[in-house]
């Protein structure tokens, strides 16, 4: 029987892991290529995972809901379909069967390494210590070197070392009082310990709050999107961002929109595709290497789903309003079955949140997302009977006067009914 | 350069100071007529005499005792103890009279003795013939212990131990005498006991010394072929100890394996660890690692006693295990 791999596949760049969210085949069903056999969460989306090839499928299966790294194996598939008797690492197969087991998120480091915790091993587990029954065996001189890696003076080695109870090594010790981090709030690595990177990843990254002074807790994992969210703006604190508000009569345009059956924040996406044209450095962002200017202005409106925000971008949103329609219904259309795939949500060069849908918000600001000049934040009408617009911008980028100027268009195109709702 | 074998150049470094200093003789068992039971001697009876290389009985604590009063009376004696195991028998004058006297004299009496002994696990010499008893000298307080682990070494640091006025033991190894190596005997040895830097690494730090600092190496060789990059220092001597050399390369790497041929409990491996682990404490990114031999005496049967005693593939399992508990 051959067999080939099926490994977790790559489904955008920031994917470091992915998550089976069910098997849509089982172990020893046929398969034929191009036809899904799982469900993978990615980082935003699910996605099938389809067979590569007709055959069948062979397990392990990787477990679902578990982060498994890209690239892992997680599955098999065969060309003949596997007989009852033989697992897949029986012995005809290839001898490393430790390596097809699909590893969790955090694999065990190595064989020799789960051996720790128990005393040196039965007789059974150590290298062939045969009796020599006949002479020849008993003369063999040397030791298999593959069997060096369980060998009793190798597990005697590594029998002694203290795992999973906690702790963390001199050097991250060294390293948490130099940087002021408090080891009591960090999360041992795989091993139950402490280690440098733990210690590192402390220092530069999100800090743990000091949650033993208040009521008990319990950890809840985000799921997907909301891990992204706190991903992608955790990587915004070093934008240096100011402020810019303007009110607005919105009621023509509202008006209008109603009449016309069109969707006011498509209204808005394309004012603001309008404005970004005129005033180009909206549409650039800042990279370390210098400002990354962009040839067609894509605009991202953020949208609150059971799952969490995400943003699906309006490519060229500089088209017919009607255009815009078209393509929006296909996002919601993949939005509603959680099939949004990432170049649909990603790359945007101009962002826009509309709160209008709670009339509470007279005024809201929100966080310029990486890749971008600025976002507009649109409220629900106010007391007074004008709409407040917040424009957060990325200070690198433009300043207060650019951010001005860009309103005042703004507000000109959102008075020009006639033109924008064409 | 010219290549000798461990047991040729310890051979000429007798010949050397034999033929450099007058108080220099050599006394053991079979170190005349026959040459030595490893050759060492060979030679040296018929170019010296029988006054300067003297046969003597099986009586270890006798002849080792003559040694220690010939070494009282500002003599140079070389005792070759004919295996590490023997001294157990000549214990007393080693650690009763040649560690002590200086001390209990005040420093009237110095104790320039040498005491030669071949140590480690041969082949198949059974429990008795293939002790390694470095444990128990080491903690005895008034020797000087060596560990060359090539010809060179050997030459040098035997030559070294006949011109000190402290009592030093050459343990030398039964495995190496045959091992072949360069030994130029004019360049100016580096200290006795400054232990060597055998080859860079940046990855981890595997200390060793004796024949199990050549293990070492060649594990380190194929730990290179997976791009771990070890690096290997050999000891060169276990009493005193070259802290800073080994210090140095801990705090470069973070990681500490230690290979030994000898036992892991109360064993040299322990006292590298436990100092290393005192002095680098900060830079150490996991515990010390000690890959020994299993705590049993040496079985007979081939097979066995290879599984007891760590082989170069089991240095590098090790080196592996404490890499990957730290990635």
């Amino acid at each position: 029987m051959n067999k080939q791999p099926v490994t977790m596949p790559v489904l955008s760049d920031t994917m470091k892991t992915g998550r089976i969210a069910r098997w849509l085949k089982q172990p020893g069903e046929p398969v034929k290529a191009g036809e899904p056999i799982a469900e993978v969460e990615s980082d935003k989306a699910l996605m099938d995972v389809e067979a590569f090839a007709d055959g069948y499928l062979v397990g392990p299966l990787a477990p679902t809901d578990t982060d498994i790294p890209v690239k892992s194996t997680i599955a098999w598939i065969a060309d003949q379909p596997p007989q009852a008797a033989s697992s897949p690492s029986a012995p005809s197969d290839t001898p490393a069967s430790q390596a097809e087991t699909p590893p969790a998120v955090e694999p065990e480091p190595a064989a020799t390494q789960s051996d720790t915790t128990a005393a040196p091993p039965p007789a059974s587990s150590s290298p062939p210590v045969t009796p020599p029954s006949t002479p020849s065996e008993s003369d063999q001189t040397t030791r298999p070197a593959e069997a060096s890696e369980t060998s009793a003076v190798v597990s005697a080695a590594i029998a002694t070392r203290a795992h999973a109870d906690g702790g963390a090594t001199p050097f991250a010790r060294g390293l948490a009082a130099e940087l002021g981090i408090d080891l009591a709030q960090l999360k041992p690595g795989p091993d139950g310990r402490i280690r440098a990177s733990q210690v590192l990843a402390a220092a530069i990254g999100p800090q743990m709050p000091h949650l033993e002074l208040g009521p008990i807790h319990r950890i809840e994992r985000p799921g997907a999107v909301k891990a992204a969210m706190a991903e992608n703006m955790q990587r915004t604190v070093h934008t240096p961002t100011f402020h810019v508000t303007i009110a607005v009569d919105l009621k023509p345009l509202q008006e209008a929109a109603h009449a016309n059956k069109q969707s006011l924040t498509l209204l808005l996406t394309r004012a603001c595709a309008l404005s970004v044209h005129e005033h180009p450095d909206f549409n650039a962002c800042w990279t370390p290497g210098g400002l990354a200017r962009r040839e067609r202005i894509d605009v991202a409106v953020a949208v609150d789903t059971p799952d969490g925000l995400i943003t699906p971008v309006l490519r060229n949103a500089l088209r017919s309003i009607d255009e815009l329609h078209e393509d929006w219904r296909e996002l919601k259309g993949k939005l509603e079955k959680r099939r949004l795939k990432p170049e649909d949500y990603s790359g945007a060069t101009f962002y826009l949140s509309n709160l209008g849908t709670f009339p509470i918000v007279e005024q809201f600001d929100a966080i310029v997302p990486l890749g971008a000049a600025a976002i507009l934040a649109v409220s629900a009408t106010g007391s007074d009977g004008l709409t407040r617009m917040t424009l957060s911008c990325d200070h690198r980028v433009v300043a207060g006067a650019d951010a001005a100027r860009f309103l005042t268009t703004l507000k000109e195109h959102l008075g020009a009914v006639e033109a924008l709702t064409q | 350069m010219q290549t000798l074998t461990y047991w040729q150049a310890l051979n000429r470094a007798l010949d050397a100071e034999m033929a450099a200093d007058d108080s220099v003789f050599i006394l053991g068992e079979d170190v005349g007529l026959y040459g030595g039971t490893y050759r060492v001697t060979e030679g040296l009876y018929a170019k010296y005499g029988e006054r300067r290389v003297l046969d003597t009985p099986i009586s270890e604590n006798s002849f080792t005792g003559l040694g220690v009063g010939a070494a009282m009376a500002g003599m140079r004696p070389v005792v070759e103890i004919m295996t590490v195991n023997f001294a157990l028998l000549a214990l007393d004058a080693i650690i009763d009279m040649a560690a002590k006297i200086p001390f209990m004299s005040g420093g009237q009496f110095a104790m320039p003795l040498t005491i030669r002994m071949p140590g480690g696990t041969a082949h198949q010499l059974g429990a008795q013939h293939s002790q390694r008893l470095e444990h128990t000298l080491m903690n005895v307080a008034g020797l000087r212990i060596v560990t060359p682990a090539t010809p060179q070494d050997a030459y040098w640091q035997l030559r070294q131990a006949i011109r000190s006025d402290d009592c030093v033991i050459v343990l030398e190894h039964e495995l190496l005498n045959f091992d072949q190596g360069p030994v130029d005997e004019t360049i100016e040895a580096p200290p006795p006991h400054r232990a060597m830097v055998r080859r860079e690494g940046s990855d981890l730090t595997v200390i060793s010394y004796s024949r199990m600092a050549n293990q070492a190496l060649a594990a380190a060789g194929q730990l290179a072929a997976e791009g771990i990059e070890a690096e290997v220092i050999d000891l060169r001597g276990l009493r005193p100890i070259d802290w800073d050399t080994c210090a140095a390369s801990v705090e470069k790497t973070g990681l500490l394996l230690i290979a030994e041929e000898d036992s892991r409990f109360a064993g040299a491996g322990a006292e590298i660890a436990a100092t290393l682990a005192e002095r680098c404490f900060a830079s150490l990114r996991a515990a010390p690692m000690r890959v020994a031999a299993l705590d049993l005496p040496n079985p007979y049967n081939k097979r066995l006693e290879q599984d007891i005693i760590p082989q170069p593939a089991d240095i590098a399992a090790a080196a592996r295990a404490l890499i990957n508990e730290n990635s």
